[in-house]
């Protein structure tokens, strides 16, 4: 009989995934609308992460990867990358936000008010355990204000601007079709500001924190002062076929905008993301903040922060030193041998002292 | 004339998993990587549903080039049956229709990590080598942007002098794979973690190498006839592992790249790397047809050595 290749890669890998989505077993639409209701803030960082907004797919990708961070953000990128794309939306300017949250730290308080909206910020931090012996816990109803907050805010930086203390960026006024898109273009330095900015909205948040938090401890040469922190919903208004521009719905966004002083003026620092997170944006805008200048090979430059932050192709990297390596290896290992060997006879030609 | 007579119904899935504008960019840019050998081409890599890393670069070249009618190969480590090969070769074939074959000279199309194949490929051939770091300069300068410069300005200085300190130290060149190649005699490119034995096989030979590196975003090639020099000094030559006298415990097929098995007596035995090969020297040895094809070493010597 003839010999025959083992094609026991084949099986191993398939049953290999079996065995992993055993675990999860079966996955309804119940389990998706589950995991989308009570965990928001996770859908919306591997929204944000993915740069796709779409909660119940976001959803489906957690159910599916049993809520392997990694893999679900690439299961969504993949599948983003292959949709159509029909429209690119208007642009939101700050004040045009329907504003959740926004609150700012560099003055007590700023016109429009501090918003505080929903937050653990000043919340204890203690396990609900009695929920595992039975009794549910019931969150306190919230008790609406009696004048609400209004839905849009100025924002900071134009009282700070109109005061002369920051110089605000040039309105960039690239039409919508012609802003270059990170997920079309590869990302090349230095960087186009649309392409860093859009690294950083879906940069991974941990390596976000990560380096943000090297700058703030002292790596980066600007202290952060959150002038602006904002979650909100922004309105897509994006252009019917016949001209009438309408909007397709709402999507939750969350910003941060971080100054410092340099020289006579406020320098700013500023990140955006799709969904609420704001420890990656006040990270990620850290970060923008000290990018300017920064020394090449340090945490702060942008080439530094946006390779290491992006999370597919970091964690994708990381575990690819799983497959075999075993030709380099062999590589490696015949010239050592030789080094070495050469080594031991030039040690026995030498005379003895 | 309808509007559905003009479209196609909704698919979830273009031919090829990639959509038309990714292949567009790949082909131009494909196109661009022939045009300058060796030099680096920046795309925008679209992320696939495979981890980074895993070779995602190659896979986006291999989308880009099928069709229903091209016979596939999928190797790792020289292996058709390594897992990582198995699962890029059945996704090759479940997006594309394509037909796969293990057999080198059967192939159209071969996407590979870590290994070129022991036979000849041919003019109609195309290799697509996945690539994990696409910049030889990386060991010596990290930073991506000042890397782009050192190539324009051909600044190659420290790799010879990276080089130059192994010998100094060690007696001899210590880089292991990826040995730093001249392209065209302009850009010093890396071969992919190729071992060294497979160098010699990208140089002045008949089929296209398009190596792509899918996380780092770049894509290269060795267009047909090409010169590919290993960097080396006058008085220093290029060797290439001691594996030309080494014999396969299995197929008994002598003067190829081998992997090391250690046995448990502390001594090692040596397996062909080239799995498919092996399996049709074996085939040969049990009186079937010699369906070898021509070999770029014979006798464990590359006959041209550059």
């Amino acid at each position: 009989m003839a010999y025959v290749a083992t094609r026991g890669g084949e099986r191993a890998i398939d049953q290999a995934e079996r065995l992993f989505r055993a675990e999860m077993g079966e996955i309804d639409a119940a389990r998706v609308e589950e995991i989308r209701r009570a965990m928001p803030y996770l859908v919306d960082r591997v929204m944000g992460e993915a740069s796709l907004y779409d909660p119940d797919i976001a959803a489906l990708a957690l159910a599916q990867t049993g809520g392997e961070l990694y893999e679900a953000v690439l299961l969504l990128r993949a599948w983003r990358t292959t949709q159509p794309r029909l429209q690119v939306a208007e642009p939101v300017a700050q004040e045009d936000l329907v504003t959740h949250r926004r609150i700012s730290a560099a003055f007590k308080d700023i016109p429009g008010g501090q918003v505080l909206g929903p937050t653990l910020d000043y919340a204890h931090r203690l396990l609900a355990t009695e929920v595992l012996t039975g009794t549910p816990y019931t969150p306190a109803a919230v008790e609406p204000a009696e004048t609400p907050a209004p839905a849009k805010q100025p924002s900071v930086a134009h009282w700070q601007a109109a005061n002369d203390l920051v110089d605000l960026p040039e309105p960039d006024t690239t039409a919508p079709e012609d802003i270059p898109d990170i997920t079309r273009e590869p990302l090349l330095f230095p960087a186009k500001r649309a392409h860093s900015l859009q690294s950083l909205a879906r940069a991974e948040t941990g390596s976000t924190l990560a380096l943000g938090y090297a700058a703030m401890r002292g790596y980066g040469k600007a202290h952060p002062t959150v002038n602006e922190l904002r979650l909100a919903e922004a309105e897509v208004m994006v252009k019917h076929p016949k001209g009438t521009v309408f909007s397709a719905g709402r999507v939750k966004v969350s910003q941060a905008e971080v100054v410092s002083k340099s020289g006579d003026k406020l320098q700013l620092g500023f990140a955006a993301t799709l969904g609420w997170n704001e420890v990656k944006c006040i990270a990620a805008a850290t970060l923008d903040l000290n990018s300017a200048g920064a020394e090449k090979g340090s945490a702060t430059e942008e080439e530094f922060y946006l390779y290491h932050t992006e999370g597919v192709e970091s964690s994708g990297f990381c575990i690819h030193f799983k497959l075999p390596h075993y030709v380099t290896f062999q590589s490696s290992l015949d010239a050592m041998r030789d080094a070495n060997s050469k080594n031991a006879n030039s040690k026995q030609e030498e005379p003895a002292t | 004339m309808s509007l559905s007579s003009l479209t196609k119904p909704w698919e979830p899935m273009s031919y090829g998993f990639l959509d038309p504008s990714a292949k567009r960019e790949l082909r131009r840019k494909m196109l661009k990587a022939v045009a300058v050998p060796g030099c680096q081409m920046p795309y925008a890599s679209r992320e696939v549903p495979m981890a980074r890393g895993w070779g995602t670069g190659g896979l986006q070249v291999s989308l880009t080039l099928i069709n229903p009618k091209t016979r596939v190969k999928v190797i790792d480590q020289g292996a058709d049956d390594s897992v990582n090969a198995a699962s890029i070769r059945r996704f090759l074939a479940r997006v594309s229709g394509a037909p796969t074959t293990l057999d080198t000279l059967d192939a159209d199309l071969i996407q590979s990590r870590h290994r070129i194949p022991e036979e000849k490929l041919r003019a109609d051939q195309i290799l697509v080598l996945q690539v994990p770091n696409p910049e030889p300069l990386r060991p010596v300068e990290p930073n991506m942007s000042i890397a782009r410069q050192m190539h324009g300005d051909a600044d190659y200085g420290r790799m010879w002098l990276q080089l130059y300190e192994q010998i100094v130290r060690s007696g001899r060149v210590m880089q292991g794979a990826s040995y730093p190649s001249m392209v065209n005699g302009r850009h010093v490119m890396t071969p992919s973690p190729i071992p060294r034995w497979d160098v010699p096989k990208l140089h002045m030979a008949k089929h296209l190498t398009i190596l792509s590196a899918g996380r780092e975003k770049r894509i290269f090639a060795v267009p047909p006839f090409t010169r590919v020099e290993p960097l080396v000094f006058d008085d220093v030559p290029y060797r290439v592992e001691e594996h030309g006298q080494l014999t396969c415990y299995r197929s008994g097929a002598e003067g190829f790249f081998m992997n090391e098995i250690p046995q448990p007596d502390g001594s090692a035995l040596h397996e062909i790397s080239d799995s498919e090969y092996g399996v049709k020297h074996i085939r040969t040895a049990q009186g079937e047809p010699d369906a070898r094809g021509e070999t770029w070493y014979q006798n464990g010597q590359m006959e041209d050595t550059p």
